[in-house]
């Protein structure tokens, strides 16, 4: 049977309205499973004033037996055979015949008892009871009051709109009593109507100018969008958050196309497409990859005829761009070398000094990151761009669009005839914004982006900033995951903790944190860090485990090893190999350190495996120590068939000392080499269960 | 449709709707919510309804009437409702139709928009009401006021006469706009928007409004202590207008600006818990 909601609201954030949604379907799926109440569709849609559940639901809860036990047979049973009077007595008691009852076996014994029926509620009456629960359990992350009640929500509630089988259930929410009618759209026609079904309810509100269902919402606006676009020739710029954004926003979505002065082409295409994009919530668009001088808006509205919207659309955004201009105009008076005078004045972060003392600190960072990546030819201009990047903190532009900062310190430098190198690194050094966003392209470019990134991660740990669950009030994850991309898409070699170490010593004693802890907590968090992205990846969990086991001296390591067993996890001697890594590691478990001395092999099966240990380790070591995992690996992979025939044919723990020190020596070599490409002991082969499962950091 | 007669018409509207009308407050406010008909009045349990038109000044917003839209002076439409009534949105959609406007050829939107004032300790929920694209008023459920839990919850809209005339004339230049049938926009602020731009952005001597600052947070902790809590308050709009102007100059740096509002938010707290100690029961 059909069930339809509407919770009839104030505009809703578009945040607000996406969370409330996945609230609804699990709140309403967990407790019509726990009502015995058959499920066979739920489907959550919205407008921005209207959050709906629809669904269809069995008529009534399904029906129950229980068996309910009394006296032990041995008590309600006489000798006779017949019920005795303690057997009488509790069919009396509940209220059914004695030639109901019968023997039930439990595990305590045999008892007298009897298969007690209850038949299922009706489900109106299972959701007058559960609605309000469920509407009163949503939450958002900025609630309000308003009138005299002390009751919270997102915005005013104003009508709930609740039929089971086309009539409205038996509830309350809130003040609000379930009703069978809903208005339309605010201004277009506010009008009150009765509905009976959710087919009729979608109907009557398009009727009245509401498109309830998201997803034609989305449909209309992209059609009329390559509708305007068919005459110019044009393409939208795409942006699906904003896309998302707008769906949210409207009932009745109107696409307008309007246009802008040519003249303000002149500006960078950044400034342009932020000016539309986060004060007006405009598309760009496109042709050929150029801007033209055209926006698209979505309005919540049923027709443009008179041009009216089209129009304001256009004023607003006029002077929106002429602020742009003026900021453009005015930043420019001052150059950005003056302006980073001015940074000595502005704090980064109260225990770590202003932005003069960071811009100083990226200098060190910086140079040093050149020599370990042979990029000396570059260091000049990551010095320079070191000590301008955070310049435009102080300019009009950034002020109003803080978004811009770094890309608007890369054109004014570019205005003012800096180097490509200088401006490019400039522009780049807040990349990556996210890990779908792309790195810097230029060398300078990433290496700013790291430097000043881990100099953020070093100095806020240092002062005692601790990431826990939800608090990161310092970005330092996005920092993290920033520094571990560029890295990885970079393809980076350098000593992960060596560049902590310099990090630290440039910050010289304004931590208050010792270096060490410091240290080790930055080691453990990039860690994690790095297992979240290779997780996204797709990559086995227990692979990643493994990559992660000789540590982060180099972080491009990392994903080499877990591609490298990624990529041979299907050989047919991945499994024995891993197998056998085991069993070696169990051996060596809580074994101190042996001595090995080859003249001491009595066996052939040892001297064997020496030989062989002493070929591959000599041609697996180099490829290890430059990330070749793969070649490395399915070199050591030789090593597993005289392994087997070495525990096959020779006791490792002899009773003689010396020979069973030798044997455990020999095996801690091998085992030194494994740790070298992996911690084989996380890997998880077929006929085991998981050795460890943990939650991503 | 002039801006005299925009405002006629509101206070026409917001008189109808039972609210009081307020004359204009005496002294430099950033925003009409600060003045004592909103402040005092959201505090205590009552009902309250007031309509009044207070210029709003905001000295980094000056371009010495060269720029189209924006001034360091503008004029605001204030109205509080409390408590904020079940139909408040409709009444207000109501108050802009009642200025001639033919909303079903437009796009109304209400758009996500929580606002803030650290300075007196007041936040509220709510949205900047569009109008085809253009930011028209500011729609409020005030929670908060001099850091008191608001309760009944007092709804806050606040006009842009500035921006609603520039739509009702189709202008998009602020100084061509008719205050009247024979007075301009120009005629009347055009010289004050070009001197007080000079004023606060190069003139204003920081010394002085460094000094004028202090004198008058002093000032207002002792009128707090005697119990003068409106005189209190006055000093306290005299501090955020001097640390407005010292901002304008750039004579603050963050740490400084960080300090400075936490000293003005110190002493408005202090005025309204003052203020509503004992009014519980009213």
């Amino acid at each position: 049977m059909e069930f339809l909601l509407e919770l009839l609201t104030e505009e809703l954030p578009a945040s607000h309205i996406r969370s409330a949604l996945e609230h609804l379907d699990g709140r309403f799926r967990q407790e019509l499973e726990a009502a015995r109440v058959g499920v066979s569709d739920l489907k959550t849609i919205a407008t921005p004033r209207r959050l709906v559940v629809v669904g269809d639901f069995a008529p009534g809860q399904e029906d129950r037996e229980a068996v309910v036990t009394g006296p032990p047979k041995s008590v309600g049973i006489g000798p006779d055979g017949a019920f005795t009077q303690a057997a009488k007595g509790f069919a009396r008691s509940q209220g059914i015949s004695e030639s109901a009852l019968e023997v039930v076996r439990t595990p305590k014994g045999e008892y007298l008892g009897f298969k007690k029926k209850s038949t299922g509620s009706p489900t109106r009456e299972i959701l007058a009871e559960s609605v309000p629960r469920i509407l009163g359990s949503l939450a958002f992350p900025k609630m309000m009051r308003w009138g005299t009640s002390p009751f919270r929500f997102s915005r005013p509630i104003h009508n709930l709109l609740c039929l089971f089988d086309g009539k409205p259930l038996d509830l309350a929410f809130e003040g609000l009593k379930a009703v069978d009618s809903t208005v339309g759209h605010r201004i277009l026609s506010p009008k009150k109507f009765r509905v009976g079904s959710f087919a009729e309810y979608k109907t009557l509100l398009a009727e009245n100018y509401v498109i309830v269902d998201p997803a034609e919402r989305r449909a209309i606006i992209l059609a009329q969008i390559a509708e305007k676009l068919a005459p110019l020739k044009a393409r939208v710029y795409p942006d699906p958050d904003l896309l998302e954004e707008l769906i949210d926003n409207v009932e009745h979505p109107l696409v307008i196309l309007g246009a802008f002065p040519e003249s303000f082409l002149s500006l960078p295409m950044e400034v342009l497409s932020t000016a539309m994009r986060k004060h007006q919530k405009f598309f760009s668009v496109l042709r050929d990859n150029k801007q033209l001088p055209h926006f698209l808006g979505v309005a919540d509205a049923r027709e443009d005829a008179k041009g009216l919207i089209r129009s304001g659309n256009e004023r607003v955004l006029k002077a929106r761009l002429e602020d742009a201009r003026f900021f453009w105009g005015e930043d420019r008076k001052v150059s950005l070398a003056d302006r980073a005078e001015g940074l000595r004045s502005v704090v980064f972060q109260e225990k770590l000094g202003s932005y003069e003392d960071k811009a100083q600190r990226l200098k060190k960072i910086g140079s040093y990151l050149c020599d370990k990546l042979e990029a000396a030819k570059v260091k000049k201009d990551v010095a320079e761009a070191a000590g301008l990047c955070k310049a435009d903190l102080l300019t009009e532009m950034v002020k109003e669009f803080p978004s811009l900062q770094g890309k608007m310190g890369g054109l004014y430098a570019r205005e003012e005839g800096y180097p490509a190198a200088v401006h490019e690194a400039i522009y780049e050094h807040y990349l990556p914004a996210g890990l779908e966003d792309d790195s810097p392209s230029s060398v300078p470019g990433a290496v700013l982006s790291l430097a000043d990134k881990l100099d953020s991660i070093v100095g806020v740990v240092g002062v005692g900033v601790e990431v826990s669950g939800s608090s990161d009030p310092f970005g330092l994850r996005r920092n993290a995951l920033g520094v571990c991309k560029v890295i990885l898409d970079r393809e980076f070699r350098f000593s992960f903790p060596l560049l902590v170490d310099n990090v630290l010593a440039a910050y010289g004693d304004r931590l208050t944190v010792k270096r060490d802890s410091v240290k080790r907590y930055i080691l453990e968090f990039f860690a994690g860090r790095l297992r979240f992205i290779l997780e996204k990846q797709g990559f086995r969990y227990d692979l990643i485990g493994a990559a992660l086991g000789p540590g982060i001296q180099q972080v491009h390591d990392v994903l080499l090893r877990v591609r490298a067993l990624d990529s041979l996890k299907a050989s047919p001697q991945f499994e024995p190999f891993i197998l056998m890594a085991k069993r070696t590691n169990n051996i060596l478990r809580d074994q101190p350190a042996a001595k090995l001395n080859p003249d001491l092999f009595v066996e052939k099966e040892e001297r064997d495996l020496f030989s062989a240990f002493s070929i591959i380790e000599h041609n697996a070591s180099p490829m290890i120590a430059r990330g070749d995992f793969v070649r490395a690996q399915t070199i050591i992979f030789k090593l597993q068939p005289v392994l087997n025939a070495f525990f096959d044919g020779v006791l490792v723990m002899a009773g003689e000392k010396k020979l069973r020190q030798n044997r455990l020596g020999l095996l801690q070599a091998i085992n030194r080499m494994f740790s070298g490409m992996a911690d084989y002991s996380q890997v998880v082969v077929e006929g085991e269960r998981p050795a460890k499962q943990g939650a991503p950091r | 449709m002039s801006v005299q007669d925009l405002i006629l018409n509101l206070h026409k509207f917001w008189a109808a709707q039972g609210c009081y009308l307020a004359q204009t407050y005496d002294l430099e406010v950033g925003a009409g919510t600060m003045t004592p008909d909103t402040f005092f009045r959201v505090l205590d349990r009552r009902p309250w309804k007031v309509g009044y038109v207070q210029p709003s000044r905001r000295p980094t917003d000056g371009r010495y009437g060269e720029n189209p839209n924006r001034v360091q002076k503008h004029f605001q439409y204030q109205v509080i409702m409390k408590p904020s009534p079940d139909d408040i949105q409709d009444i207000y959609v109501r108050s802009l139709a009642s200025l001639g406007i033919a909303l079903e050829d437009h796009d109304l939107r209400f758009d996500e928009d929580n606002w803030e004032s650290p300075t007196i300790g007041a936040w509220g929920v709510g949205w900047q009401v569009l109008l085809d694209g253009l930011e028209i008023t500011q729609f409020t459920y005030f929670q908060q006021c001099g850091g008191i839990e608001l309760s009944p919850v007092p709804v806050e809209i606040t006009y842009g006469l500035e921006r609603l005339e520039m739509f009702l004339e189709q202008k998009d230049d602020i100084y061509d706009l008719d205050w009247s049938s024979d007075v301009t926009y120009r005629d009347l602020r055009h010289r004050e928007e070009r001197e007080f731009s000079e004023y606060n952005f190069t003139a204003a001597d920081v010394d002085t409004l460094r000094r004028a600052f202090q004198a008058s947070a002093k000032e207002a902790a002792r009128l707090i202590a005697r119990g003068l809590l409106l005189p209190a308050y006055d000093m306290c709009l005299k501090c955020s207008h001097n640390f407005n102007l010292l901002d304008s100059r750039r004579a603050i740096s963050v740490t400084e600006r960080v300090k400075m509002i936490a000293e003005i938010r110190a002493l408005v707290n202090a005025i309204a818990r003052k203020f509503t100690a004992g009014k519980e029961e009213a």
